[in-house]
């Protein structure tokens, strides 16, 4: 082979280094806008929802024509936070974007979110903070401060299957119930237990804070009061923890979670195996493409005296990043996007989610469907986020979980898991 | 050999043999000045080797340090940092996850690398001799240079509960299929029949290698000694293919210790109840899905000592079982 002369070899060399340069620039990957009238925005989603998102944008762009709106989307839930902590840390982060309800108190700890009671108070919003359910701020609010908003909801109603509850031998419909104020625990247990011995699934919870305290809640019980976790002192949590225990021991209930890949809850529900599942209005779209739609209903948690109770609402947030170089942009998209017209323009035509703000409400009742679709707005109306004590703290609600999964399986009592909840959240609050 | 090419060969040799037994240029009073084309050269050489060196020190030295030093503090990535000594590893040898985590993994590599290295010698003796080998190694082969993503998300639909050889177990056998990522028990199985499997070709190709590289003269003794072939493959291939069984278990057990993608993929979360929770899943958990990269640093240091002792191990253990054709010569 010819020896290469020394401008070959410079050019070779030239050549590597910019190579180098160009992976660690593409390395360092996008970020926030680096202009004022642009606004890159962030979130996760289905690409159905992904779509719907794109098609705001350009809604928007039609009405702001000064503004330009990018869309930088995750596909996956699980790989969202990572990587906008990394673009946190690397100042490259969009200028708004969504924070799930598991992290949003360590965001805004960290003091990373740009504060807003000020603005949505201002002329320019069209989201003032009472038009906002309260019970949806949850760890977004610190210190009378809102550093995020609620960009929807999703209140954990009970679907129930009319046909497992027929072949179940079940003859009232618990929708009926509820609107009687019959609906009590003793009711929810007796078909449960109706259904166990038809050999069906009674009820299929996922776990996570919502199902827990859902139920400590319905139940009268008090999971967190202003210093801390305290549901092991109160003997009412306890009973009610004993026996939602002893019914996933005993396999009534089961944890949706472990269930096996291709045999999952959806799939066991619409095959009418279940009688009832806990989730939220995302579950029209599993019946809906089942074609299964005609056999469900949906009816709140019951308590032991037919009355409605808070139980868990799950969200996620629209915060604006403290660093922002497009300020009013952002904020002008943030508050359209939050606003009624932006929660029915996103979630209108058999949706996902309930809207978190008043004057949307629409939305949920256009279709008809479920029959009792009050009931998620109602759900909404008196539910809760998870705790802020809890929220706040890094993996805490996942560590928690994890101490009701030991009950759920049989591998601890309802008093000692409460207990270890108790050590759990002091040490991890630092109490 | 063309006579020129002797005469450079042996300018090499002359001046390898000089530079060896003469003393250090310094010891006969300072450096020789280095001749511009060698200068030229070595300038060259940095100017080649500095991306390399640069893509080393940004990605893995930068890191490595950095995991170092949180592996002391308190970091959740948006705060401040903050010093805690020791209290991550403390509470890290406390936590019952990471002991799951450490349990599943070396569960997964006490059976994978045993199982694996010692399918891949049976298929490498049994290929050997065979004229359409190349075809096999190519199958064989085809998972380790498959994404292992990919593989996992095949062996997921593989093994749900209505993929196919869970639909297949069921028709055959008129059974029940049993629950492969569902049950705690079976879903670390299936993670370590996929590991296996995806590394066979890799294994089977180095022990071919292997297998090919020994000398024919101490084959052919041991015949004429009147070694059967079992004898010949207990007593001579097994004892000369040992130092490539070797390497390879330590690059295996290596490799298993840092199971990850598989787990992450086919079973979601670790698994039911962290069945299949492995160390660096575990790692992963606490520095992205928790952001707690102190606690996620300071298990990242505990795999690396786990490494370290278990490679010690294996080369305190090779003097017992490992030799050498030189050795026996």
């Amino acid at each position: 082979m010819p020896r290469a002369n020394s401008k070959m070899r410079r050019l070779l060399a030239i050549g590597a280094a910019g190579a180098v340069a160009i992976g660690l620039a593409a390395c360092s990957g996008g970020g926030g806008a680096s202009d004022a009238s642009t606004v890159v925005w962030s979130t996760w989603g289905t690409p159905e929802e992904l779509t719907r998102f794109e098609e705001f944008n350009a809604e928007f762009m039609e009405r702001h024509p000064d503004i330009k709106v990018e869309l930088q989307p995750v596909a996956s839930y699980s790989d969202y936070h990572s990587k906008l902590l990394a673009q946190l840390t690397s100042n490259t982060a969009p200028d708004v974007f969504y924070i799930g309800d598991d992290k949003i108190g360590q965001f805004v700890d960290a003091k990373v979110l740009k504060p807003l009671t000020e603005l949505m108070e201002s002329d320019a919003s069209e989201t003032k903070p009472d038009d906002f359910f309260p019970g949806l701020f949850g760890a977004a609010e610190l210190d009378g401060e809102i550093y995020a908003a609620p960009n929807d909801s999703n209140p954990d109603v009970l679907w129930y299957d009319k046909q497992a509850l027929e072949a179940a031998g079940v003859t009232e419909d618990p929708a009926t119930l509820a609107e009687n104020g019959e609906w009590t625990t003793a009711k929810y247990l007796e078909m449960n237990d109706k259904l166990a011995a038809a050999g069906l699934t009674g009820s299929m919870f996922w776990n996570y804070w919502a199902t827990h305290y859902s139920w400590i809640s319905s139940q009268g019980g008090t999971a967190y009061d202003d210093s801390g976790f305290v549901g092991n002192t109160d003997s009412t949590t306890v009973e009610a923890v004993e026996t939602l225990g002893s019914y996933f021991q005993d396999g009534t209930f089961v944890v949706a979670d472990s269930m096996p890949e291709g045999a999952g809850a959806d799939s066991v529900f619409v095959t009418h195996k279940a009688g009832f599942f806990s989730q939220g209005r995302y579950t029209i779209g599993t019946v809906m493409s089942a074609g299964e739609q005609d056999s469900y209903d949906i009816v709140r948690w019951p308590t032991p005296d037919g009355q409605a109770a808070p139980t868990g609402v799950a969200t996620s947030y629209l915060a604006i990043n403290g660093k922002t170089k497009a300020e009013d942009a952002a904020f002008t998209f943030w508050t359209e996007f939050l606003s009624a017209e932006g929660q029915v323009f996103r979630l209108q035509g058999g949706g996902n989610a309930v809207p978190s703000i008043k004057g949307a409400d629409e939305v949920v009742l256009e279709d008809g469907y479920p029959a009792h679709a009050q009931t998620f707005l109602d759900m909404r109306d008196i539910g809760f986020e998870d705790y802020a004590a809890e929220a706040v703290v890094p993996g805490l609600s996942t560590d928690v979980s994890d101490l009701f999964l030991k009950l759920y399986e049989g591998k601890a009592d309802a008093q000692g898991t409460l207990d270890a909840v108790a050590d759990l959240v002091a040490e991890k609050s630092g109490e | 050999m063309s006579s020129t090419m002797t005469v450079a060969t042996d300018d090499i040799v002359a001046a390898s043999a000089r530079s060896s037994a003469q003393p250090a240029p310094s010891a006969r009073g300072g450096l020789r000045k280095e001749s511009a084309w060698r200068r030229r050269d070595r300038r060259w050489g940095y100017v080649f080797i500095g991306p390399q060196v640069l893509g080393m020190a940004v990605f893995v030295l930068l890191p490595f340090t950095a995991s170092l030093v949180l592996a002391f503090a308190s970091w959740d990535g948006l705060t401040e940092l903050t010093w805690v000594g020791l209290e991550n590893f403390t509470a890290q040898l406390q936590d019952e996850l990471l002991l799951r985590s450490i349990v599943n993994t070396l569960l997964i590599a006490l059976i994978t690398v045993p199982i694996g290295l010692g399918l891949a010698v049976v298929v490498a003796v049994a290929l050997e001799k065979l004229k359409t080998r190349t075809l096999y190694l190519i199958l064989f082969f085809a998972p380790v240079v498959t994404s292992t993503v990919a593989v996992a998300m095949i062996w997921q639909q593989m093994l749900r509960a209505d993929g196919v050889l869970s639909e297949t177990i069921s028709k055959v056998f008129g059974i029940a299929p049993p629950d492969w990522l569902g049950d705690p028990a079976l879903a670390l199985l299936s993670v370590c029949i996929i590991s296996i499997w995806s590394s066979l070709g890799l294994n089977v190709i180095i022990f071919l290698a292997g297998l090919q590289n020994i000398s024919p003269s101490v084959i052919e003794a041991a015949r004429i000694d009147g070694a059967g072939a079992w004898r010949l493959f207990r007593s001579i291939r097994m004892p000369l293919l040992s130092p490539i069984i070797f390497f390879s278990s330590i690059v295996a057990f290596i490799s298993s210790l840092q199971t990850f993608d598989t787990v992450f993929v086919l079973t979601a979360d670790a698994g039911p109840d962290n069945a299949t929770r492995t160390i660096v899943y575990h790692i992963y958990d606490l520095g992205f899905g928790r952001f707690e990269f102190g606690p996620s640093s300071a298990a990242s240091v505990i795999l690396l000592l786990l490494t370290l002792v278990i490679t010690a191990i294996q080369f305190g253990a090779q003097k017992k079982f490992v030799h050498y054709e030189d050795e026996a010569a």
